[in-house]
């Protein structure tokens, strides 16, 4: 009896260790070493030094672009996940109507997530070229422009082009999440509302939001952690330029570990960011799911 | 499952542990190349040497060394080698732009300890100079190119201007080629990218008699010719004379501007004629010097990329290790090797047994080496120039967007100083 | 609706038709397009007004424009100074003269011009008059006895209407943007002499266009510097195209709001798979370009003037093929491990009770939070300590663990969805538990697991920042790190990296392909209950 409760107490557990192991070994070890380089001195080719405290934390803080950067990541994370749900909602409502070709349509929509961040950056960056991009050469060539236009003409732009590459990649996923919600909400429901009089707006925000409120709720937390930590689409287009005013927090630290060479608070910063990152990530959850369970 | 898992786990184990014994006497030397060009790869890896590759020559002619060599491109090399040191797997010879830290954290190998005498006395001695800290040679150059201004001829005699040798020639002539051709061609050509800002720099800062460094090798960045010099730039920009975004447009599209006719001059490397006929330019292009302010001299910039070596603690013999070193650097500066490298990418040597043979190949190197003897370089050697190079270039792209030239230089002068 | 009610809806729909055909008719009749020909432009620069220079280029340029008023042009002549004080004190100028005349052409001037416009109108206006014309053929015989079926051949005929009304109605912006490709974009070309073929031709058919015989054989020079601008003529047509639409629909007695709203639809998915596969487009078409035409700054062509198709070769011989193949074995490899070790884990998440429960989802989750270009230093020493570093292997056991939260959030979702009644019927026959899980659990998860395979399969297969530093022999990169060798210090390969890219892309597309119709219903079970 007692081997057989026993048994049944460690199972679970048993069960778990392959994971824990891989994640312990590959994902906890790395991170681990990262928290103690956080604390360290790192010499400017990579040397680990000796523990020094907060002093990387305080020299990350003091950074004279820290406040941009953080604006623009804030930025970045708020335009792109917020945007992507928007449309990404949409599509999927309406590659869940009936029409003819929607097979082919689903399938289409799915390639933007089929390509590698480092390409699409790539054939982006080619596309918005003023001098030769494929933007210009096809606008004209179709008559719809008569001369070339500089589509990269300030920063600020240049910053909006990158969240537009980050939303393009992101709508697949977000389209497939909630499109999954869709189909499993029961046709009877929208059959009973309409013959009470709601319209299309009423159902929606009635029927379809609330259904479909878990997959996004997935959908929008593992958005957030890929989108906080995209890396090549920004370093690809602009490395940052001028002067990280178009860097998020994550080009920005590889920027200053691996092209400046601040080591010491480049680590710091990633601490940071998964600080935050736990923080915000954790309290979308928490209120989420409290409600979630209220309902 | 777990059997499968088991399995999967033990044959890792094996994997590894046969990696780790297959190690006998043989030597095996970690390399690291820059990519320098599209032949890069295929000359050291694949077929580009004549139908065989550096690295299996090499192994044919030295056995008992082996090579595990590794082309990897400029965007990528920095991580590369510093995550690398960071987890004590650092390359045994490197080739790469700079050297200072890595002579200062102590990783590095005296030249003298591993480069044969005769090759040591084959390189130019300006060349060597560079990379010398408190009296110590730490690397030698691998190859080198010279900057000069290049120029649209034809379009030069349509428009009925010279060519400008002073900054208040320049701005005529820019806006003289402006007015000519409605705004449809950039007068100049300028590079403030994150890639080579630094560059940008060099070429006002020492129009103007100013530098990175003053004239007993401190740093001076914001002296008064640098910050006359950078606004002169910016002023260039704001007026309209160059290319419309110079934080992002880089030597590439610069290039490749000048081939299609819609650039009237830039500053580029000696390969320049090379690149504009590979993209099927028909220009007619020649080079001058490039533009000094009034009264000052111009100066040609030059730029130069370094092999070295790493110590290695822990190798069994360092006798043979260095001698290993040697070996390689024997092979790839042997000029029957050496010319090719060169000559594949259209860069300058920087050893004296292969002028001969790449003059008698293309006579327009003999002009070029004329210019490299005259060419200033970065100051490599000091161990602030990376903090220094990010430093010049967030200041010019930070002056782009508005900021004072004056008060962005002195910062960074007072970080370095201070 | 009574006979009469529809009779008179006819009617007023028919009478729609016509009032719209006609309204086409007028607005075409208006001035569409001002061209200002620059008829002739010299620029003479170090010209001062009233120089020898000055006065030796104005000679020059009046005897030209008495040749033009000899044809028959009614030319003006203009001249522009742009005077600038050099550095050196120096006043220089440049002296631009310039001979013009406007002309005003409407719509119906550019039938029987042999234009390529003149094609579009004509096939435009057919659909109109079409349109008209199927109408009223489909009321024929209809309108008097009304029955409350349309027959199949009336039906047909009015549905025939919309859709002629529908094609003219798309043909209007192309009519306008082959007009701006034609004087201005192509025109510029051969203004510019940057392209040579068929100039000839084509200075005739505008010079004949624009000023019928008077520009004689060779207009060409009467064409430089044409400029134009249009007017709303043109575009305006597009309102009694859209009434002509509204007037089928309600010929066909269909609900307008409910077709415009399928309309819309279709329009709304054509645009996003447009959008979509724009990226697609450009690397197809700049993959077979050549080295040069990459770089097309005069944005010559839309497609590649030759297909180059010995670029894919080229990139063969650079060894893409054996990095396409290690993608393929180290997204594999992570896939199968990462699915070994994180199906028992979610079994156990979604079967079993234990303390920690929740502890363990939100580590996984916070395991996510690092991205793994932070994590660069952690895993080349762990790799060097494992001796993994430098081999597909250890990139396989990277991603799986990389991608082991999203296997466990995702399985678990779908474990939970699936009724546990079959495993306990199963334990009951006598299974024991793995054996439960593999005959029953695992047929009925496969979409969820099949899901979860492709999820975790295109993560590994687009991982670039780990493999950058940890492989160092060439033969073991995957694609991903391949392609970089296209990018080098002296010049970007354009051609070479989207080639690759594309063969690095069709995989995963044809994968995704096969799976597309797993990938919702998994996902459906993994969403909603995870």
């Amino acid at each position: 009896m007692n081997t057989l409760n026993s048994k049944r107490r460690w199972m679970p557990y048993l069960w778990l260790l392959p994971s824990i192991v891989l994640m312990a070994i590959f994902v906890v070890f790395p991170i681990a070493i990262v928290f103690k380089l956080s604390f360290s001195e790192i010499s400017k080719s990579g040397i680990v030094g000796g523990f020094i405290g907060f002093k990387n934390f305080k020299d990350a803080i003091g950074l004279p672009a820290f406040k941009t950067v953080m604006v623009n990541t804030f930025w970045w994370v708020l335009s792109v996940v917020g945007l992507s749900t928007v449309i990404g909602f949409a599509l999927a409502m309406v590659l869940n109507q009936k029409f003819h070709g929607r097979k082919i349509a689903r399938a289409i929509v799915v390639f933007p997530w089929a390509t590698s961040l480092v390409i699409q950056a790539s054939v982006w960056n080619y596309i918005i070229k003023f001098e030769y991009g494929n933007l210009n050469n096809v606008l004209l060539n179709l008559g719809i422009i008569k001369q070339a236009i500089n589509w990269r003409s300030s920063y600020t732009i240049e910053f909006i082009w990158e969240c537009w590459v980050g939303i393009f990649v992101t709508i697949p996923f977000v389209t497939f999440c909630v499109l999954s919600g869709l189909q499993s909400i029961d046709a009877s429901l929208y059959e009973a509302a309409t013959v009470d009089g709601a319209g299309f707006w009423d159902k929606t925000w009635k029927i379809t939001v609330p259904l479909v409120k878990p997959s996004l709720t997935v959908s929008t937390v593992l958005n957030i952690i890929y989108v906080f930590n995209s890396f090549p689409i920004i370093y690809t287009m602009t490395k940052g330029a001028p002067a990280n005013k178009t860097d998020t927090l994550i080009t920005y630290l590889y920027m200053l570990n691996f092209y400046d060479r601040k080591k010491g608070p480049a680590t710091a910063l990633s601490v940071i960011g998964f600080v935050i990152l736990c923080i915000c990530a954790g309290i979308y959850m928490v209120t989420v799911m409290r409600k979630e369970e209220e309902e | 499952m777990k059997k499968i898992l088991a399995i999967a786990l033990a044959l890792c184990m094996v994997l590894s542990l046969g990696a780790a014994a297959f190690a006998d006497d043989d030597i095996t030397l970690d390399v690291i190349i820059c990519q320098y060009g599209p032949n890069t790869q295929e000359w050291f890896l694949g077929k580009g040497m004549n139908g065989t590759n550096f690295v299996d020559k090499f192994e044919a002619e030295n056995p008992g060394i082996k090579l595990n060599l590794e082309v990897v491109s400029w965007n990528d090399v920095y991580t590369v080698v510093d995550t690398r040191i960071a987890a004590g797997q650092a390359p045994d010879i490197l080739n790469i732009d700079v050297f200072a830290n890595y002579a200062n954290e102590g990783l590095l190998e005296p030249v003298s300890q591993w480069c044969p005498e005769e090759l040591y006395n084959d390189f130019f001695p300006s060349f060597i100079d560079q990379s010398v800290i408190d009296g110590t040679v730490w690397a030698v150059p691998d190859l080198a190119s010279a900057r000069a201004l290049f120029y649209n001829v034809d379009m030069f005699e349509e428009v009925g201007i010279e060519v400008p040798t002073t900054w208040a020639e320049l701005e005529d002539a820019s806006q003289a080629i402006i007015d000519f051709y409605d705004g449809e061609v950039y007068p100049w050509g300028i590079d403030m990218t994150t890639d080579e800002g630094q560059a940008a720099f060099a070429y006002y800062t020492w129009g103007n008699g100013g530098g990175f460094v003053d004239a007993d090798g401190n740093w001076a960045v914001n002296s008064p010719e640098n910050v006359e010099a950078i606004e002169y730039a910016i002023g260039l920009i704001n007026k309209g004379y160059t290319n419309p975004s110079p934080a992002t447009q880089t030597r590439y599209d610069l290039q490749d501007m000048f081939a299609a006719g819609k650039l009237a001059m830039v500053i580029a490397p000696n390969q320049l004629p090379t690149y504009v006929a590979d993209k099927g330019g028909s220009i007619n292009l020649a080079t001058a010097n490039i533009p000094a302010n009034e009264g000052k001299s111009s100066s040609s910039v030059g730029v130069m990329d370094r092999v070295m070596a790493f110590k290695d603690e822990s190798a069994p013999d360092q006798a043979k290790r260095d001698e290993a070193i040697g070996k390689f650097a024997e092979f790839f500066y042997n000029p029957e090797n050496y010319v090719g490298w060169v000559s594949m990418e259209g860069f300058l040597p920087a050893v004296n047994s292969a002028v001969g043979a790449l003059v008698e190949a293309d006579p327009s190197f003999g002009a070029w080496l004329d210019v490299l003897g005259g060419c200033q370089f970065y100051p490599t050697a000091k161990a602030e120039w990376d903090q220094v190079k990010q430093g010049v270039i967030a200041a010019e792209q930070n002056a782009l967007t508005g900021a004072s030239v004056q008060a962005e230089l002195d910062a960074l002068q007072a970080a370095l100083v201070g | 609706m009574s006979p009469e009610v529809l009779k008179k809806q006819n009617r007023t729909a028919l009478l729609l038709m016509v009032t719209a055909v006609l309204l086409v008719a007028i607005l075409l009749s208006l001035p569409a397009y001002v061209f200002r020909a620059g008829v002739y432009t010299k620029k003479s620069s170090n010209t001062v007004v009233g120089d020898e220079k000055y006065l030796s280029v104005l000679d020059e340029v009046n005897a030209v424009a008495d040749e033009y008023r000899e044809k028959g042009f009614d030319v003006s002549v203009s001249e522009s100074v742009t005077e600038r004080t050099n550095s050196k004190g120096e006043t220089t100028s440049l002296v631009t003269f310039n001979i013009s005349q406007e002309f005003t052409r409407n719509g119906w001037s550019f039938l029987g011009a042999g234009l390529s416009s003149s094609l579009i109108l004509v096939v435009l206006l057919s659909c109109t008059l079409l349109s008209l014309a199927c109408a009223v053929a489909g009321s024929l015989g209809t309108m008097e006895d009304l029955p409350r079926r349309l027959d199949a051949c009336s039906s047909m005929l009015r549905s025939a209407a919309g859709f002629f009304a529908l094609a003219a109605l798309i043909l209007v912006p192309v009519f306008v943007m082959n007009n701006t490709v034609l004087f201005s974009r192509k025109l510029s070309l051969y203004n510019a002499g940057t392209v040579t073929d068929g100039a000839e031709a084509f200075y005739r058919k505008i010079g004949a266009f624009l000023f019928g015989d008077s520009a004689g054989e060779d207009p060409s020079g009467a064409l430089k510097g044409l400029t134009f601008h249009s007017t709303a003529a043109i575009w305006l047509t597009v309102v009694p195209l859209f009434i002509m639409i509204l007037a089928a629909i309600q010929l066909r007695h269909g609900s307008i709001s409910e077709t415009l709203m399928r309309g819309l639809l279709y329009a709304f998915v054509l645009v996003v798979c447009v959008v979509t596969l724009y990226p697609y487009y450009v690397m197809l078409v700049s993959a077979f370009r050549s080295n040069a035409e990459t770089n097309d700054m005069y944005f010559l062509h839309l497609l590649p003037t030759k297909w180059i198709w010995s670029n894919l070769q080229d990139i063969v011989n650079r060894g893409v093929l054996r990095y396409l193949l290690n993608s393929g074995m180290i997204a594999g490899g992570a896939t199968l491990i990462a699915m070994l070790c994180g199906i028992p884990a979610a079994y156990a998440m979604a079967r079993m009770n234990f303390k920690g429960k929740k502890a363990f989802l939100g580590f996984v989750i916070m395991s996510q939070m690092f991205s793994p270009v932070v994590l660069l230093i952690g895993i080349a020493q762990l790799m060097s300590t494992l001796k993994l570093n430098d081999s597909i292997l250890g990139l396989m056991f990277i991603n799986a663990a990389f991608n082991q939260a999203f296997a466990i959030w995702l399985l678990r979702g779908t474990f939970v969805s699936i009724s546990p009644e079959m495993e306990q019927a199963a334990k009951i026959d006598g299974c024991n538990t793995m054996q439960s899980l593999l005959r029953v659990l695992l047929p009925m998860a496969a979409p969820g697991i099949v899901t979860t395979l492709i999820f975790i399969f295109i993560n590994a297969w687009n991982e670039y920042t780990i493999s950058t530093v940890l492989i160092s022999t060439a033969s073991n990169r995957p694609i991903t790190v391949g392609i970089t060798q296209f990018s080098s210090f002296n010049m970007i390969e354009w051609q070479y990296l989207f080639a690759a890219s594309l063969l690095a892309t069709i995989p995963v597309v044809i994968l995704f392909m096969c799976i597309e119709k797993h990938l919702v219903s998994g996902l459906t079970s993994g969403g909603v209950k995870g």
